[in-house]
């Protein structure tokens, strides 16, 4: 018991902090919630690294310390303290201000559960967590649009997940355990592990707003203040993915998985694309890309169990990920959610202009960016498991893709008519932007410190 | 001191430097422009001064940059790439002196043209298949920001079309690095070269996806349309740079990649190649007739030329005797040096007319010889040279072509129909703009200045200096290819 715990730290820092949180909202000092909130997530992390190195699992092998949960952590939590901060120059000084930094701490918890996650039992803990909080994130805002977005991305995760836990008891029935270690006893009973997979298709490809279950995203991506927008786009998607890395590397391969995973991804990857390309609001364009970019995950996914580069691509594509998106969603809360809004920006602004050109190359993959990283391992990984016209679609997606981004970068650059009104660029802001910037440019070549 | 690195990321440096000063006026930014290239071209002179080796690469660089996947900062010259790099330092250095006239955000383009030279040195440097692909990329996106920042009428547009096609174009050679990077589990492409890990369908796949990639950069028919509206769009220097260094990455990978990583497809797949690359020239010199903007046609003329370097390389993997194999890469590679040069000085030569006259077309000059005789010499002088005269810088590249194709492939040597419509247009622009009936709207045109003259006439000496004496180039280039094994 003691050792698991001492496995543990990480995740019950966080869930403490959320607690201190909850009183410092309680009292009414949301400044005090914000405050608990970043060194909860700070030490959180620095707690995380001397446990990278373990693989193990703790609680009779439901909960997994490895490789994936570790980075899952480093990438996570400094992801939420960044997000943290945008929300802060979005909402500081409204009603129920700390509510928000206390949700987003403990959709965070159920992102890690999702990332950890070895047993059946604690996905659906996992979904859960995730899922409630962020539907009362989108509702925040109190009017229509926040109103509407909240109930249509509810009762689809109603409905998701309640096929997802139904499908599951299949695997429970044929594999005799709830455990995923135990799944390969699914080897020769093809039609149950097809049963539970669809379900896990559903469950988690809803969180990771993979094609067809994205319906959700630019609703409530754009009924959401632009922050949560930003949270919801990287860390639960991304806690998605790593959930279903933490699954399906224990599916049999025999099963026939990959072809069904690698279809979604080349549908999820061509639809988001073609979506975003007619977008004239830049949050529902992110929020198609960012479809998209769950789609190039998933070339990843495919390769779990026949290629080795498979858990390191999904790994540092999700730093990537993380670090680009967040980046744009934050020059969005500066430059306002229209196409037209864009228009001269990159004049009047030239350093966040950069900064924009910097996130959205990243996004569609260009070197030397974090991004192409990213994109290269993703790409060698399918190519390794035999999915070479996955990788040829990813390619051609990565033009759609320039295309998409070319849409925001083009008006930047172009004369504005009338004077730009250069209004104060919130503090918290600067310093998530610098982060996330840096990231994006630089770790593309630092990427020796990813595991390979 | 690893030279080869410096000048790879001094331009880069510079830029850095340029962006730290708080005074950006345009004295400073170019101040530091000219002085940055001007000290890369010292040391690429200096790294020629070294010297490369027989078979094999010189003065290679090596730093771990991932391990985990064997890719690594790695650099080093041969006879192929170290021309190229004296080249693309020199056309950069005369460039920044040209460019001292840009005043609308100087700062912003000194620091686009310095990210733009490390990219093009880079290239030409890495010896690391993901390296490559890095710079070749940043490239791009560089040429992309120069042509909507500062181009003609149309630049969106050709920008847009640029950037996105040129992408569709690089992405094959991902994939094909990749498949390469899985059979031999590293990027380091002297072993890919050494020993090239692919075979059978695999080989041609990858040889089908780099011809893809570098037939867009030559570019050769029929990916060359975004060519045209690139080059006539784009800010002087752009045109130089992008017809005089980048549509070399193209050629240079053709060699590097196609013809020693992937060498019995390309064998296989040669009649292919050459029909293309015969075609290419001669479409290009049909198109190029056709055209009365002058900018346009030196691009077309571009297709021409490249097609010749095409011819060259497709010969040399189709031939069995080594001594005719030399002498056609001989020629494919004082090819690019010769159109780098040339070409460089006419889209020079055509932006300083276009910035007296605002305007392109041939019909609106007319008698300008004796109104500019500097301007008009010097356009006469690097139109002969394009069209393949003796004495002139092309004329031994393209003689080493045609001798090795009459040789090898008898039935290509129709490319040299070519020269003769080559031949044609530059006699027909030169006698449009600079013979023929004074056109009194121009009277008050001025002959070049200065700064003018300090880009051009650089060239000029060389196109002679080519055209008389190629040894000293030829020589270098010789030493590689004798000793290439495919």
């Amino acid at each position: 018991m003691a050792r698991d715990l001492s496995f543990l730290f990480p995740e019950l820092l966080l869930a403490f902090t959320v607690v201190l949180m909850l009183v410092a909202e309680m009292l009414r000092a949301p400044r005090l919630a914000l405050t608990f909130g970043l060194i909860g997530l700070g030490l959180s992390t620095a707690l995380t690294l001397p446990l990278l190195e373990a693989d193990t699992s703790v609680f009779g092998g439901t909960y997994r310390v490895d490789l994936l949960s570790g980075w899952a952590k480093l990438i996570l939590l400094p992801g939420t303290a960044l997000a943290l901060l945008m929300t802060r120059a979005e909402i500081a000084g409204k009603d129920r201000e700390g509510s928000v930094y206390t949700l987003l701490c403990l959709v965070t918890l159920g992102a890690l559960m999702l990332a950890g996650g070895g047993d059946m039992m604690l996905l659906v803990l996992g979904v859960v967590l995730t899922g409630l909080g962020s539907f009362a994130m989108v509702a925040w805002p109190r009017d229509d649009a926040a109103t509407e977005a909240a109930m249509k991305y509810l009762v689809f995760g109603a409905v998701t997940g309640s096929v997802m836990i139904y499908g599951l008891t299949f695997w429970f029935g044929g594999a005799g355990s709830t455990l995923f270690s135990e799944l390969g006893a699914l080897q020769s009973k093809p039609l149950i592990a097809l049963a539970g997979l669809v379900a896990v298709l559903i469950g988690l490809g809803y969180k990771a707003a993979l094609v067809p279950f994205q319906f959700w995203a630019p609703d409530a991506y754009d009924g959401a203040p632009v922050s949560v927008a930003a949270f919801l786009s990287v860390i639960t998607k991304v806690a998605a993915i790593f959930a279903f890395a933490q699954v399906l590397r224990d599916l049999p391969v025999a099963t026939g998985w990959p072809v069904v995973v690698a279809l979604i991804a080349a549908v999820t990857m061509s639809f988001g694309y073609l979506a975003a390309l007619v977008q004239s609001n830049v949050v529902r364009l992110l929020a198609y890309s960012s479809v998209a970019q769950a789609g190039y995950f998933m070339l990843g996914i495919v390769a779990l169990g026949t290629s080795p580069l498979a858990l390191p691509s999904v790994i540092v594509f999700g730093a990537a990920y993380v670090a680009m998106n967040l980046g744009a969603f934050a020059v969005i809360m500066i430059a306002g959610r229209n196409l037209d809004d864009f228009k001269g920006f990159g004049r009047a602004r030239p350093l966040i202009g950069v900064a924009m050109v910097v996130f959205l190359l990243s996004l569609t993959g260009i070197p030397p960016l974090f991004g192409f990283v990213g994109k290269v391992l993703l790409f060698g990984a399918a190519i390794e498991a035999g999915y070479l016209w996955l990788a040829v679609i990813g390619i051609l997606n990565s033009v759609l893709a320039l295309a998409v981004y070319l849409r925001i970068v083009v008006p930047m650059y172009q004369a504005r008519d009338g004077e730009a009104v250069r209004a104060e660029v919130a503090l918290p802001l600067l310093v998530v932007l610098g982060a996330t910037a840096l990231v994006t440019a630089l770790m593309g070549l630092f990427a020796g410190v990813f595991p390979g | 001191m690893p030279l080869l690195s410096i000048s790879v990321f001094l331009p880069l440096l510079g830029g850095v430097l340029l962006m730290a000063l708080p005074n950006k006026s345009a004295r400073i930014a170019h101040g530091v422009s000219i002085a940055t290239t001007g000290l890369t071209f010292v040391v690429t002179l200096a790294i020629w001064a070294r010297g490369t080796l027989p078979g094999g690469f010189a003065q290679v660089e090596e730093i771990a940059w991932i391990p985990a996947i064997g890719a690594a900062f790695r650099v080093g010259v041969d006879g192929l790439s170290l021309p190229l790099i004296l080249l693309t330092s020199l056309l950069f250095f005369l460039s920044a002196i040209y460019a001292a006239r840009i005043t609308d955000r100087p700062a912003v383009f000194v620091a686009l043209m310095l990210m733009l030279e490390t990219a093009s040195i880079g290239t030409f440097a890495a010896l690391d298949a993901l390296l490559f692909y890095v710079f070749f990329e940043v490239s791009l996106v560089g040429m992309y920001f120069m042509i909507v920042g500062w181009g003609y009428e149309e630049r969106q547009r050709a920008g847009l079309m640029f950037f996105i096609y040129t992408l569709l174009g690089s992405l094959p050679l991902l994939l094909a690095i990749i498949g390469l990077y899985l059979a031999t589990g590293s990027f380091d492409m002297r072993l890919w070269i050494e020993a090239p890990p692919l075979t059978g369908l695999a080989a041609m796949l990858a040889l089908i996806a780099m011809l893809f990639t570098f037939a867009v950069k030559i570019p050769s028919f029929p990916v060359h349309t975004w060519l045209p509206a690139a080059h006539v769009q784009a800010p002087t220097v752009g045109s130089v740079i992008l017809a005089g260094v980048m549509l070399k990455f193209g050629t240079y990978g053709l060699v590097r990649f196609a013809l020693q990583m992937t060498p019995d497809a390309f064998a296989q797949a040669g009649r292919v190649v050459l029909a293309f690359g015969v075609f290419s020239a001669l479409y290009g010199a049909f198109v190029a007739l056709a055209q009365s903007d002058l900018k346009k046609m030196i691009a077309y003329t571009s297709v021409n030329h490249m097609g010749y370097v095409v011819i060259g390389v497709a010969v040399a993997a189709l031939t069995l005797d080594p001594d005719l194999r030399a002498v056609a890469l001989n020629g494919a590679t004082l090819q690019m040096v010769s159109h780098g040069v040339v070409t460089g000085a006419l889209f020079f030569l055509v932006g300083m007319l276009q910035s007296r006259a605002h305007e392109r077309e041939m019909t609106a000059f007319g008698g300008l010889l004796g109104q500019v005789p500097w301007l008009g010499w010097a356009f006469v002088l690097s139109a002969f040279a394009s069209l393949g005269l003796p004495g002139l810088a092309h004329f031994p590249a393209e003689f080493q072509i045609f001798l090795a194709t009459l040789n090898a492939q008898p039935w290509a040597i129709v490319a040299i129909i070519a020269i003769v419509v080559t031949a044609g247009l530059y006699l027909r622009a030169i006698a449009a703009v600079f013979l023929g009936e004074r056109n009194e709207k121009w009277a008050a045109m001025p002959d070049l200045d200065r700064g003018e003259m300090l880009a051009i006439v650089p060239l000029l000496v060389l196109i002679i200096l080519i055209g008389v004496a190629p040894s000293w180039l030829l020589n270098m280039i010789d030493v590689t290819m004798r000793a290439l094994q495919l």
